[in-house]
């Protein structure tokens, strides 16, 4: 990002804190490995000078919001992210009267690691359509035409759902054999807010403790139905998980799923219930007709 | 002179343990390189830094039945877990070996915990030097380094076309094959340099910090996932819940984390960690104050996996180096 955008972020976030209107911003620093960013909190106006933002700004920041529940805030986000902000004011989590959001026009970034930056853009930007934040009160950058959507978005879904059932169930036996159950995509996603997790619950005990594959199946099921139609796409969890499972895919099937069936993507707006979560009275529900 | 294998040999003695005992080594999968069981010598990654998990899994594993309660002539009957097998685990590095033996500490003190003892007696760790340090690796300011033969029964060291095999115990010397090793002048190289971490005092500093703001804002970033726990040789926090199946009971324990939301919350649903603070504290804090204070050394071995799993980097050199820094402000 040029550096004159990046002055932008930190002349706004010393605004902001000077002027009280927010104890806090959320935004980007630098990790300890000197190439890769990481969130990073600001209290103090002398300090907004750490704050960065350039193509290895991955974090979806917005889950934080649900820690500061009630206290005022500025964060940093990306239209995907933005998307996220809509999700948790929808689902009466934030209060927008407490959200200052500095939104950035975003090209994408890229894959990283510990110590890494990659060359290639993250998969899920080639696949996304939008580069301004859907919701902002400060925008960093140039509003720019979206492209539209292609058929080409949903190839890796489609190629999974040309397999048989039992092709899918071994894939996916095979993915979440390798699950540890650090419960990382979840600490991670800010639409999973809930304060005991199904997977938490000692009684009735919904799931059980065990690293087995059964049971780590049932959790990753239950946890793409959870999302669907809430899921805005960050890919947080895919990133964060340490032996490679493909969330994605699950997560993309129920937003497409979603899309097709209601004509709904999550986060473009802060005001239409979620399908699922909503209930028409002359709703059809497919049961018994 | 030391005694050589050749990396051929080698293979050809990795195949001779698959067959006598049950063989773990580094496996490529998906990405990721982890400690599996192999059967096939050619599946065993010889080209790796580390592995995400480390070898613990095989001494603690993240779910293991402890025992079951059968029913039995109108009675029952308390079965415990036998089933351990013979083990070799090859590719272990000096810092998790270190850790299996720090691990040793909490598990084979009195009272002993029984299926532990059985898979660290069934199991003979062939480690191997590090020729390179990662930039997250930290383990000579842990008391081990990437050629330290300590805490493993053979240590091999990669040499031009070979490795130098170093019978450490008994145990490793019994599954040496004697012919084929070689007698050669070869030195091994020197091992990689990294950087030094200020551990030093440390207990001290995290002691006088406890009610520090710190802590409050390293937790602002931390997202309480159990990743640095699962990842850590040493952390060995645990659950334990019973399955009912049929009328047999069984006893399993799983893995677990000081940052899960539960971890400290009693009857009557008191919690004297409560709060994110308190939480990431707890890591460092049983890490670098409790764990030394009962056993003798810190509870790190500077593998450096949580530093480089954490997807927010909260980076354990990082916060040693602050706490060094911090200077007692608690007011405690």
């Amino acid at each position: 990002m040029a550096p004159e955008l990046v002055q932008q972020i930190r002349d706004k976030a010393r605004e902001l804190l000077t002027s009280g209107a927010v104890d806090c911003v959320i935004g980007y620093g630098r990790a300890t490995d000197g190439v890769t960013a990481r969130p990073l909190f600001v209290y103090e106006p002398e300090k907004v000078d750490e704050l960065i933002f350039d193509e290895t700004c991955t974090h979806n920041l917005v889950g934080y919001l649900v820690n500061r529940k009630g206290k005022k805030t500025g964060i940093v986000v990306k239209p995907c992210d933005s998307r996220a902000i809509n999700v948790l004011l929808n689902e009466g989590q934030i209060s927008r009267d407490d959200v200052s959001i500095i939104g950035v026009v975003c090209d994408g970034v890229v894959e990283t690691g510990w110590n890494r930056v990659g060359e290639a853009q993250q998969a899920r930007c080639q696949y996304c359509h939008q580069h301004t934040p859907v919701v902002y009160d400060f925008l960093i950058g140039e509003p720019r035409e979206e492209s539209p959507p292609s058929a080409e978005d949903y190839a890796a879904v489609a190629e999974m759902e040309a397999k048989s059932p039992e092709e899918r169930e071994a894939f996916w036996a095979e993915q979440f054999d390798r699950c540890c159950r650090c419960y990382a995509c979840r600490q991670v996603c800010p639409a999973c807010y809930c304060t005991e997790c199904f997977v938490d619950k000692l009684d009735p005990m919904w799931v059980g403790i065990r690293v087995a594959p059964e049971e780590n199946r049932i959790w990753h099921t239950i946890r793409a139905y959870h999302l669907a139609g809430r899921c805005s796409g960050c890919n947080e969890c895919e990133r964060v998980c340490p032996v490679n499972i493909p969330l994605s895919l699950l997560n993309r099937k129920m937003a497409r799923d979603v899309e097709d069936l209601f004509g709904f993507q999550a986060g473009l707006d802060d005001k239409e219930m979620q399908p699922l979560g909503a209930f028409e009275k002359d709703e059809k529900l497919g049961i018994g007709e | 002179m030391t005694q050589v294998i050749s990396k051929s040999d080698l293979m050809v003695w990795l195949g001779r343990l698959t067959e006598s005992h049950r063989l773990i080594a580094p496996v490529d999968e998906a990405g990721t390189t982890l400690f599996q069981r192999v059967s096939r010598v050619e599946d065993i990654a010889l080209d790796f830094t580390n592995t995400v998990l480390s070898p613990k899994e095989w001494f603690f594993p993240p779910t293991e039945t402890l025992f079951s309660v059968e029913k039995k002539d109108g009675g029952i009957e308390l079965v415990p877990n036998e089933g351990v097998e013979e083990n070799v685990i090859f590719g272990v590095r000096p810092c998790d070996a270190l850790g299996i033996a720090l691990l040793d500490k909490p598990f084979l003190n009195e009272p002993a915990d029984a299926l532990y003892g059985r898979h660290r007696d069934k199991t003979t760790l062939i480690g191997l030097s590090c020729r390179e340090a990662r930039p997250e690796c930290f383990c000579t300011s842990m008391g081990t380094a990437p050629d330290d033969p300590a805490n493993v029964d053979v240590l091999l060291t990669e040499v031009a076309d070979g490795y130098i095999v170093d019978a450490v115990t008994d145990k490793g010397k019994a599954i040496l094959p004697q012919d084929l090793l070689k007698e050669s002048d070869v030195t091994a190289p020197p091992p990689p340099s990294m950087a030094t971490v200020p551990v030093e005092g440390i207990e001290d500093a995290m002691s006088q910090s406890f009610d520090d703001p710190y802590w409050e804002r390293l937790a602002d970033r931390c997202l309480h996932c159990k990743l640095c726990a699962y990842v850590c040789p040493i952390c060995y926090c645990f659950d334990v819940r019973d399955y009912n199946d049929k009328g047999t009971v069984q006893r399993v324990r799983s893995w677990e984390s000081c940052q899960s939301s539960g971890f400290t919350t009693i009857a009557g649903g008191y919690d004297r960690r409560a709060g994110k603070g308190p939480h990431l504290r707890q890591r460092f804090g049983h890490k670098l104050l409790y764990f030394p204070r009962e056993f003798g050394s810190p509870a790190c071995t500077g593998c450096g996996r949580c530093v480089k799993v954490c997807p927010v980097n909260i980076d354990v050199r990082e916060v040693i180096g602050d706490v060094q820094g911090l200077g007692g402000t608690s007011g405690q």
